[in-house]
């Protein structure tokens, strides 16, 4: 899975990058690049979900708190401090790693899996309830708003950057060198000493244990690096959507919503979260009139993809190579006797 | 404050933890028999709160009649949720995840079909009884009397049927030996099909109790969904004595927590405490180390 | 033609996962017969005596117990087939007591009956477990609890008794003492299948004895025949 790219992936790669990097020279429809900006915040949420849960295999259910934290930070930092937002994001990433550490520390000394999702979603509520509860500073339900936006810069071929609601321009090549850099991030780490590691005792920790390999390390690591990538997103989120409540910013519903993702797009793979999170984002915005109806489905896609497709989208995959395979060769030899 | 007030507030505690108590136990049975955590367990408490709100409000029928309708209502969609999805991811691998986002995706799907079907309006059921018991200046509605002596009167039930009855019997074999339970004749499945259904029954009880004081919303689930995992981690998770005790005493601290600080940090106080727990004692606060 | 045996198995082959365990292992138990499965540790004894009582799946072969094929039955179905198993590390209800382990060896509808006769045959082969009856099973020592599985197992009459491991872990004066039960049980008409690793432990008790080697069935014959085979002596010694 982190093999070096072959040639034709590479080609992949660099065709779906270009292809997204002139986009917006090509369509100037706004709402476009906001459904993509959306997916490419949540791709970095289910990606670095995914991290934790799919590669670490620590099932947590709260990463929505580091969201939650990521937002509320550089939102506030940037409207007390007078500090640019370019700046901020990256101090409240860090605030979010430091929170991270914090709940990973405890949930790494359980290792029944029903008790580190209960903890984790446990202390997410607890952010979420102190955020709400603080409304002196953080307006609570009311919402925090007149968040800054990114300062705008010009850049030599593309023009001018501008971070305004009417040109999302400058948020979209912002995000997508943030999501850019967070698979790179979580490519270097996987392939790290601790990421190959942890994928290859993922599935058999007691063993792992018993042959005095200590992950504890390993997996706090990469607990910091999820944290600190969800807190980036989240900090982007705050300053592209300029307000941000409890129940938008830290509300379980944003939880499920990445659950959903990465399961959708295939947990433990690496393209896995970033897919789903590109067909759920869409799938969101072509039910927007139906939408009483989006939670409701989101659940029903939980359910059967858990229940039929176990491995996500990834699992058609297979299915069909294999009737493909079928209709062109009838008369493959029949499985090995046993 | 005077001495009077805060027993008041602490039996007042007792009673909501009884509550907690009945939550809690059945998340405590469905983790103990199959070692499924269940975040679909709000939804059974929710959907018990509508069932006797259709039932009493809707329909007429008089609460002593809704409450057992509704109470096997609960108990056959548990069992039928369970066999539908957990049963068949139980026999593959990965079930301990896959059981959980599962629940969790149930747990969406429930509460936005009841926000289809009810809508978003707050509703509530009239008290099933009425007055006020005044003893040594302490003054108790009797509403809340029969809530704790209902829930008395349902962990009496559910240990008589734990300790003396053949499907408790077997409740508790599986629960401790899966193999062991079926090499002797006990059908795992069954056994998991019952218990989800009991668990619901006991959510729905709890629903149906607290119809007249608390709200009834299709969102209704998911803070006592929160409050239960605080009980079963007090307890120790899959401990049914010991989610009853743990659920008594989350309401006593709530009610003292709240007391010293204000209402809106309930639930921080409850998950502080989880946490706490957790941190020294993962087994729950009563049961020991293995 | 002579009568069937009365457990057939054939060319048995169990997999987990891609890991085949097994490789067409066949064996025969008959009428009133104690049989040793001996082999070394991680050879697949457990796996065999788990696919016949169901509680592994079976990849392909047959296990006709009394004329019937078992792998279509469902574990919980044994007892009313009348096979009963000893689990390997005895797995009592732990947090149950003595009692109530051994009552609930007569679970099944189809032996949940004449109860009170029942307990006075297991009790009589095991006098020590009337006295502690209201002990936590959990809490006794190996040896009891061990005779407590072995009286669970028992509770339902069974004509088949498959033991994994019944010496595992115990005091030689234990083992004696257990051997002595497996005895008094044959003497009562029960077919028994144990396993073993100890190829003198083994043979002790048994009228006919298995090898098995990584999931291969090697050898079958009398204690005497084995023990003085090369194929014991290679398997055993490195020789
Ligand atoms: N549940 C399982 N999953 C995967 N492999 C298993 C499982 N149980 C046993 N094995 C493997 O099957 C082989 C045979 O095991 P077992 O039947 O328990 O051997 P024995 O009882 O002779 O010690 C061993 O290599 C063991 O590691
Ligand atoms: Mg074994």
């Amino acid at each position: 899975m982190f093999q070096p790219l072959r040639p034709w992936q590479w080609l992949l790669v660099a065709i779906t990058l270009a292809a997204l990097a002139v986009l917006p020279l090509l369509s100037s429809n706004s709402y476009v690049l906001h459904v993509l900006i959306l997916s490419m915040i949540f791709g970095i949420f289910a990606s670095a979900w995914n991290l934790v849960t799919g590669f670490a295999g620590l099932k947590t259910f709260g990463h929505h708190a580091f969201f939650g934290i990521g937002a509320y930070s550089s939102a506030l930092v940037a409207l007390h401090s007078g500090l640019s937002p370019w700046l901020t994001i990256w101090i409240a990433a860090l605030i979010a790693t430091v929170a991270g550490l914090f709940i990973g520390l405890p949930i790494l000394r359980i290792r029944s899996m029903p008790h580190v999702a209960i903890v984790t979603l446990g202390f997410a509520e607890i952010v979420r309830i102190t955020i709400s509860n603080l409304q002196s500073i953080t307006r609570g339900e009311l919402g925090l708003w007149g968040i800054p936006p990114f300062e705008s810069f010009t850049l030599p071929v593309l023009g001018e950057m501008k971070f305004s609601p009417a040109d999302k321009a400058g948020y979209y090549y912002l995000i997508l060198v943030l999501l850019v850099f967070s698979t790179g991030l979580i490519t270097l780490l996987m392939r790290s000493k601790s990421g190959l590691a942890l994928v290859a005792m993922r599935d058999a920790e007691d063993a792992a244990e018993s042959l005095g390999v200590n992950l504890t390390r390993h997996k706090l690591l990469v607990f910091g690096v999820s944290a600190f990538l969800v807190g980036l997103a989240g900090a982007f989120f705050g300053h592209y959507i300029g307000i941000l409540t409890p129940s938008a910013a830290v509300g379980p519903d944003l939880m499920i919503l990445v659950i959903a993702m990465a399961l959708v797009g295939g947990l433990g793979t690496l393209s896995g979260p970033l897919a789903g999170a590109l067909v759920l984002t869409c799938v969101v915005e072509l039910l927007r009139d139906l939408n009483d109806l989006r939670l409701l489905i989101y659940g029903a896609i939980i359910v059967i993809v858990v229940m039929f497709l176990p491995k996500g989208l990834a699992t058609l995959g297979p299915i069909v190579r294999r009737r493909f395979t079928y209709l062109r060769a009838p008369t493959t030899s029949p499985a090995k006797h046993l | 404050m005077t001495i009077s007030l805060f027993i008041e507030q602490i039996i007042n505690g007792l009673i909501i933890g009884s509550m907690y108590a009945l939550v809690g136990s059945g998340i405590a049975l469905i983790y103990g028999t199959m070692r499924v955590l269940n975040l679909a367990h709000g939804e059974f408490y929710m959907l018990g709160g509508y069932l006797v709100f259709l039932l009493v409000v809707t329909c007429g029928v008089p609460a002593y009649l809704a409450i057992p309708i509704a109470l096997l209502a609960a108990f056959l969609l548990g069992a039928l949720i369970q066999r539908i999805t957990i049963h068949y991811l139980l026999q593959r691998e990965g079930w301990a995840f896959s059981t959980i986002a599962v629940t969790l995706g149930l747990s969406i799907f429930l509460q936005n079909s009841a926000l289809l079907l009810f809508g978003e309006n707050v509703q509530s059921v009239p008290y099933y009884v009425t007055g006020i018991v005044e003893f040594a200046g302490i003054r108790i509605p009797m509403q809340r009397l029969l809530i704790l002596g209902v829930a008395i009167l349902t962990i009496a039930v559910m240990t008589y049927v734990l300790k003396a009855t053949r499907l408790g019997w077997a409740i508790r074999a599986t629960s401790q030996d899966r193999d062991a339970a079926a090499v002797v004749g006990i059908p795992a499945s069954r056994i998991y099909l019952i218990t989800f259904g009991i668990a619901a029954a006991l959510g729905a009880i709890a629903a149906a109790m607290m119809a007249p004081i608390y709200a009834i919303t299709p969102w209704s689930g998911l803070p006592i969904l929160f409050k239960g995992f605080v009980v079963v981690i007090l307890g120790g998770l899959g401990s049914f004595p010991g989610a009853i005790v743990g659920g008594l005493l989350l309401g006593v601290v709530e009610a003292v927590g709240v007391q010293l600080t204000s209402t809106e940090w309930r639930d921080v106080i409850a998950f502080a405490l989880m946490i706490a727990v957790i941190w020294v004692r993962p087994w729950g606060l009563f049961g020991s180390k293995s | 033609m002579a009568e069937a045996p009365m457990l057939q198995v054939e060319n048995l082959n169990v997999l987990y996962g891609d890991f085949q365990i097994l490789w067409d292992v066949s064996m025969t138990v008959g009428a009133k017969e104690v049989v040793a499965v001996l082999g070394p540790n991680g050879s697949g004894k457990s796996t065999v005596l788990k696919a016949i009582m169901g509680l592994t799946p079976v990849r392909s072969g047959k296990i006709i117990f009394e004329g019937e094929d078992l792998t279509k039955v469902p574990t919980h179905e044994m007892v009313a087939r009348g096979i009963s198993m000893v689990l390997e590390r005895r797995r009592l209800f732990g947090a149950m007591t003595v009692r109530e382990n051994i009552l609930l060896g007569a679970y099944h509808r189809s032996v949940n009956k004449d109860i009170a006769s029942r307990l006075e045959w297991v009790e009589s082969l095991f006098p020590i477990l009337a006295e502690r009856r209201d002990q936590i099973a959990g809490r006794m020592s190996g040896g009891e609890q061990q005779m407590v599985a072995i009286a669970r197992s028992l509770m339902s009459r069974p004509r088949l008794l498959l033991m994994d491991e019944p010496y595992l872990g115990l005091a030689p004066k234990i083992v004696s003492q257990i051997a002595g039960i497996i005895q008094r049980i044959n003497q009562e008409g029960i077919s028994v299948v144990f396993n073993e690793q100890n190829v003198h432990l083994s043979f002790g008790v048994s009228h006919r004895g298995y090898l098995l080697e990584s999931g291969r069935m090697m050898l079958t014959g009398t204690g005497e025949e084995m023990i003085h085979s090369d194929v014991i002596r290679r398997v055993y010694l490195g020789v």
